[in-house]
């Protein structure tokens, strides 16, 4: 692959790179202006957004000096532009339930989520790959009918009845595992397991499908005139290239899980992202609930805009399409 | 590939050895309700968690015992009334706070004077509101004035007026909105327990005061940590109770306590509370969905609900139906008013009167036990009434209910565990934000409940608004709440009916 | 997901596919369930023993009948719920509720989603720059969270529920179906029509939509399991569908306070529901199969 890259960088020249690179940053940055706007429609939903802010036991005279500091009174789109304005600086408000700025909060919890969203995909990755991998070597085999029949579970199962179903065996009947909480490593066994199974199908199918065809290729066809031992070529070979796909799918993934999260955590007791948003729906905290899907929405964006270059540099393909 | 999975597995199995739990061996009681604490003081975190630690991490002046009915003293040794509007205390000498300093007259006239400012805006302005000043006679003599003759004083100091040292809240930053950011006040008292450790959404951790005055009601206390977890699944809590991972759970369905006794593992205690359920009606029709405005429909409804059968059946043994707008247990409130018994037939006849022979469709608001809240919408399905359900937190309910957008709400009122009259009907029915009806007669009426010193006189005033509200249907009072405990055999603890586990009294088996 | 669309030089393609799919053994079992679970959905008032709305709290947690316990009745086969009401009547018209959610939410994702795709893919150009980047800005905000934040801020009803997901998981349409088109379009039979003059309506109505109808069938059964799966975890977080209508959701999520200590509660529901979606799915994963068997994997 390396060679490979090499010469398609003689060939066209490093600015046909930076091009593409520039071309794909601009498209992140109108989405994550165009979500914030979203994001920010949401304030209106309530009704009168002053009112929502000043709470409980709020005296006219409070609505109104709120009103007036947040700016509710000011036309529209450059209220929007004062948020984003003041968002861009990481200054998200100050929660309505929680009396402290939201952007504290949710860098605190950002780091649990990570880590269980981190754990949860390297699980499915463990899972999945090596599933997909041996049915592509055998397709129709036991084997692959096997990981065919954990796909189509794995995608059939509601989340929270397999989370609490595990906590019932392995955490009660069989106390092999802590119930809940983030204190050792083993307490993110379980929520990663719950959170990585079903992203699993989607990877295992994927990575079957990339192995089917990099085996049928003249590529490990050459390899295996070339003498090269069926073990090498499986991993040496075709894996290298079937894996491709499979990381960019692994990245834009991680970011459905940071955002779907949201139950797991609930059950688990995860204090992350996904039990933070959580409340602050329940509570109607608004400025904690826009910054978090914000953050979830610019992390995703990042995400997606890493695997787009990751891939354009790993297949040169990509980049002229 | 292979090796390395088995490799993988094996060392996952070889580190399973669940690290040793908290409970009994280590010294550390872990409890759990569903709420984040991200603020721990008692003023600026109106939470029935932070009503428990606050006894914990703070002391007040008197301790309401709930065995003889008295006020003992705490902070302070003794008192005297002087007239009805002021009490002049004589303070402890041997305490001081978490940090080291000692307490004396200053730190009372402080946190009174806190609370007085309005500035400040601490919410619940009932609690203290009552106060007029509080003035240093010297340094262990404190006197307070009062506002009106409030029966309910001695009640608001022992369970909600927590001492802070002086100056405590003088250095919270101030936000760019104007506010004060009180959460990074650092939480100092006098009580038997102190912050150790917090997470929001997480943790708090309570070690034990080893220099807490000896002596006082409140006694010494023995559990070594006290760790308070966030849980909001239910069923993560009775997991993690019945693993040994929590020492102590409330509010648990009827059925799952009622299962987790047969079990065995754990002791589970349903205890009842001054806690009480009731509907509120939108008698003036503000929201939009005028059926309530009719008083026939309101007593159809009253007639429809079976509340005999929800409080038996969904909430426990130590539950009852309840007629009018208090508690039973508390002064001054009667069950002798006009009553609505379970009569499908006579509620539909009702409807029918009031020109809804087919039902009518409304939205129904909720926030606590929502099985309690489907058994309602259950039995007025039955009567042709079909109710939406508007499942909410409490905080976002209150705000619609105080705008007077829910047709009917079905809320609860804990009276801030005051056994008086006057911690419940008075701010439901004096024209308040909370008044769904705003009726002078029953404002009038409290209005000199509230403000005499003479039994007889308040028995009388609260009976008549009792009677009215009754009569006019403004409320169906539902039944009182009874509450089920669950907590490890390692654990000694006795429930009170005021809802404040007393964890400082808590010992191991 | 992206091959040609399968044009088979044989006679009747048609009658090919269809006799491929009845020896095709997740197409049948697909089918079949989930025309069972349909026909219990339309006769549900004559299925159902009870009135599912029926509460009698002194019967409540009857077990099944297959239960060794005293309280159980033929009355109640498969026992009553924490209010007393039976179960099997609930789960009945439970089916009702959860079948008209997943295709609600399909219906309005696969209108949205089918409308962006084939325009992006037939017009081309700045317009599929356009949707693309309406597809791309969709993708990057979480479903789930924005579903429950949207839901708790207007309200939870069985209507707001339907349009929240279908407003929210039309992405794969526009995706497959921008793709599906710019094959069809490259097509000659497309370019011929073009080239007589006819009007684009036409064009899209006639030529390319029949063509790529077999990918909107796939993606349909997917999203129809997605939303029903979704309105399951809006139930549990108790936003979903609200008591006392039953949703297979809502059941589950009912049920959830019990599941340590009577199973069979949440099993039932949660079977049902599985039986659905592992249809919905099987019989999605087949139709792809059958129509474009190079395309399995």
């Amino acid at each position: 692959m390396g060679e490979c890259h090499l010469t398609f960088l003689k060939q066209n020249g490093l600015d046909t790179v930076i091009a593409f690179f520039i071309k794909r940053l601009v498209t992140a940055l109108l989405v994550v202006l165009t979500v914030s706007a979203m994001t920010f429609s949401m304030t209106f939903l309530t009704g009168d957004p002053a009112i929502a802010v000043a709470g409980e036991n709020a005296t006219q005279a409070d609505i109104v000096r709120i009103r007036e500091y947040y700016g509710y009174d000011r036309p529209i789109p450059v209220q929007f532009m004062s948020w984003l304005g003041r968002a861009a600086q990481g200054d998200f408000g100050q929660s309505l339930y929680l009396n402290q700025p939201v952007s504290i909060e949710i860098f605190a919890r950002l780091k649990t989520t990570m880590t269980l969203g981190l754990s949860a995909l390297i699980f499915a990755l463990v899972l999945a790959i090596p599933l997909g991998v041996v049915a592509a070597i055998r397709p129709n085999s036991l084997l692959d009918r096997f990981a065919l029949t954990v796909a189509v579970v794995g995608q059939a199962m509601p989340s929270f009845w397999f989370a609490l179903t595990m906590m019932l065996w392995f955490g009660i009947n069989w106390r092999i595992l802590p119930v809940s909480g983030t204190d050792t490593w083993a307490h993110f066994v379980m929520p990663s397991i719950a959170l990585g199974y079903f992203i699993t199908p989607g990877v295992m199918r994927l990575t079957r499908a990339g192995m089917l065809e990099v085996l049928r290729s003249d590529y490990i066809r050459t390899a295996r005139a070339k003498g090269a031992s069926g073990f090498s070529i499986l991993f040496k070979h075709a894996l290298r290239n079937a894996i491709i796909p499979v990381v960019s799918l692994a990245a834009v993934q991680f970011g459905f899980m940071l955002g779907g999260s949201i139950v797991i955590e609930t059950i688990f007791a995860v204090n992350g992202l996904g039990f933070l948003a959580w409340e602050s729906i329940q509570r109607a905290d608004l400025p904690m609930m826009q910054a978090i899907v914000l953050v979830l929405s610019v992390f995703y964006i990042m995400l997606t805009f890493l695997a787009d270059v990751l891939n354009a540099w790993l297949d040169p393909r990509i980049r002229i399409s | 590939m292979k090796h390395l999975q088995l490799a993988l597995a094996g060392a996952l199995v070889a580190s399973l050895a669940v690290p040793a739990f908290a409970g009994k061996s280590d010294d550390t009681l872990n409890w759990a309700t569903d709420k984040e604490i991200a603020v721990i003081d008692p003023y600026f975190s109106v939470t029935r968690e932070l009503v428990i630690m606050g006894q914990m991490g703070w002391d007040g002046l008197v301790l309401f015992n709930s065995e003889t009915g008295e006020f003992d003293p705490l902070l302070a040794k003794s008192w005297t009334w002087d007239g009805n509007m002021a009490v002049e205390f004589k303070l402890r000498e041997d305490v001081v706070f978490h940090d080291g300093s000692t307490f004396d007259a200053d730190d009372v006239v402080y946190t009174v004077n806190f609370l007085l400012n309005e500035e400040n805006g601490v919410p619940a302005a009932s609690i203290y509101n009552w106060m007029k000043s509080a003035e240093k006679i010297d340094d262990y003599t404190v006197r307070i004035e009062l506002n009106d003759p409030s029966p309910l004083a001695f009640s608001y100091l022992s369970n909600e007026i927590s001492i802070m040292p002086a100056g405590h809240y003088d250095n919270a930053p101030t936000g760019a909105d104007g506010s004060k950011d009180y959460s990074s006040v650092a939480p100092v008292g006098t009580g038997p327990y102190m912050v150790a450790d917090s997470q929001t959404g997480k943790s708090i951790l309570w070690k034990r005061n080893d220099a807490y005055f000896e002596g006082g009601p409140k006694g010494t206390p023995e559990i070594g940590n006290i760790r308070y977890r966030t849980i909001s699944e239910s069923n993560t809590q009775l997991a993690e109770l019945l693993t040994g991972g929590l020492d102590w759970i409330w509010d648990v369905p009827k059925e799952q306590a009622l299962r987790m006794e047969e079990s065995g593992q754990v002791s589970v205690v349903n205890e009842k509370t001054l806690r009480i359920s009731y509907m509120a009606f939108d008698v003036d029709g503000d929201s939009g969905q005028d059926f309530f405005t009719d008083k026939r429909v309101r007593q159809a409804v009253s007639h429809a609900i079976n509340r005999e059968a929800i409080a038996t059946e969904l909430v426990g043994p130590a539950s009852t139906v309840i007629h009018s707008a208090c508690h039973p247990d508390q002064f001054g409130c009667t069950q002798d008013v006009k009553q609505y018994d379970y009569d499908p037939d006579k509620a539909r006849a009702l409807l029918a009167e009031a020109g809804y022979p087919a039902g009518f469709e409304f939205d129904l608001y909720g926030y606590r036990q929502r099985e309690f809240t489907e058994a309602v919408i259950g039995d007025l399905a039955a009567v042709g009434i079909r109710a939406n359900l508007n499942w909410m937190q409490y905080g976002s309910l209150l705000d619609l209910t105080h705008k007077g957008k829910t047709p009917i709400n079905h809320m609860t009122w804990g009276s801030g565990s005051v056994p008086d009259v006057g911690a419940i009907t008075p701010h439901f029915f004096s024209g308040g934000a909370d008044d769904p009806a705003k009726d002078p007669r029953t404002a009038e009426a409290l209005a000199r409940g509230d403000t005499s010193v003479d039994s007889a006189v308040r028995k009388e005033a609260y009976a008549e608004a009792l009677g009215i509200i009754a009569e006019e249907a403004y409320w169906l009072p539902m039944f009182t709440y009874a509450k089920y405990y669950a907590f490890s055999k390692d654990l000694n603890f006795t429930p009170t009916s005021d809802e404040i586990p007393r964890f400082f009294e808590a010992t191991w088996n | 997901m992206t091959t040609p669309v399968s044009t088979s030089a044989h006679t009747s393609p048609t009658k090919q596919v269809l006799r491929q799919a009845l020896n095709h053994r997740g197409v049948m079992f697909g089918a079949f369930v989930v025309l069972a679970i349909i026909f219990i959905a339309i006769f549900a008032p004559m299925l159902a023993p009870h009135d599912p709305y029926e509460q009698i709290l002194s019967r409540k947690l009857i077990p099944p009948v297959w239960f060794d316990s005293p309280k159980t009745t033929w009355d109640h086969i498969l026992g009553t719920d924490h209010l007393g009401r039976d179960y099997l009547s609930r789960l009945i018209y439970g089916a009702r509720i959860s079948l008209m959610i997943g295709f609600s939410a399909m219906l309005i994702s696969g209108v949205i989603g089918t409308t962006l795709g084939v325009c992006a893919g037939y017009f081309g150009g700045r317009i599929d720059n356009v949707i693309n980047f309406v597809i791309t800005t969709r993708l990057s905000m979480p479903v789930v969270l924005v579903a429950l934040a949207v839901v708790s801020l207007m309200g939870s009803s069985l209507t707001v529920v339907i349009w929240v997901l279908g407003l929210l998981i039309w992405d794969r349409f526009a995706v497959v179906m921008r793709s599906a088109t710019q094959q069809v379009r490259g097509l000659d039979f497309v370019a011929s029509a073009e080239a007589l003059g006819s009007t684009t309506p036409r064009i899209l109505f006639v030529e390319v939509l029949p063509n790529i109808l077999n990918h909107f069938i796939v993606i349909a059964t997917l999203e129809m399991a997605h939303a029903i799966l979704l309105e399951a975890a809006l139930s549990f977080l108790g936003l979903g569908v609200q008591p006392p209508d039953p949703s297979w959701g809502l059941m589950i999520s009912e049920a959830k306070g019990l599941m340590f200590f009577d199973g069979w509660l949440i099993a039932i529901p949660g079977t049902a529901l599985f039986l659905l979606i592992l249809a919905i799915n099987l019989l999605g994963d087949g139709i792809r199969d059958v129509t474009a068997p190079e395309n399995r994997n």
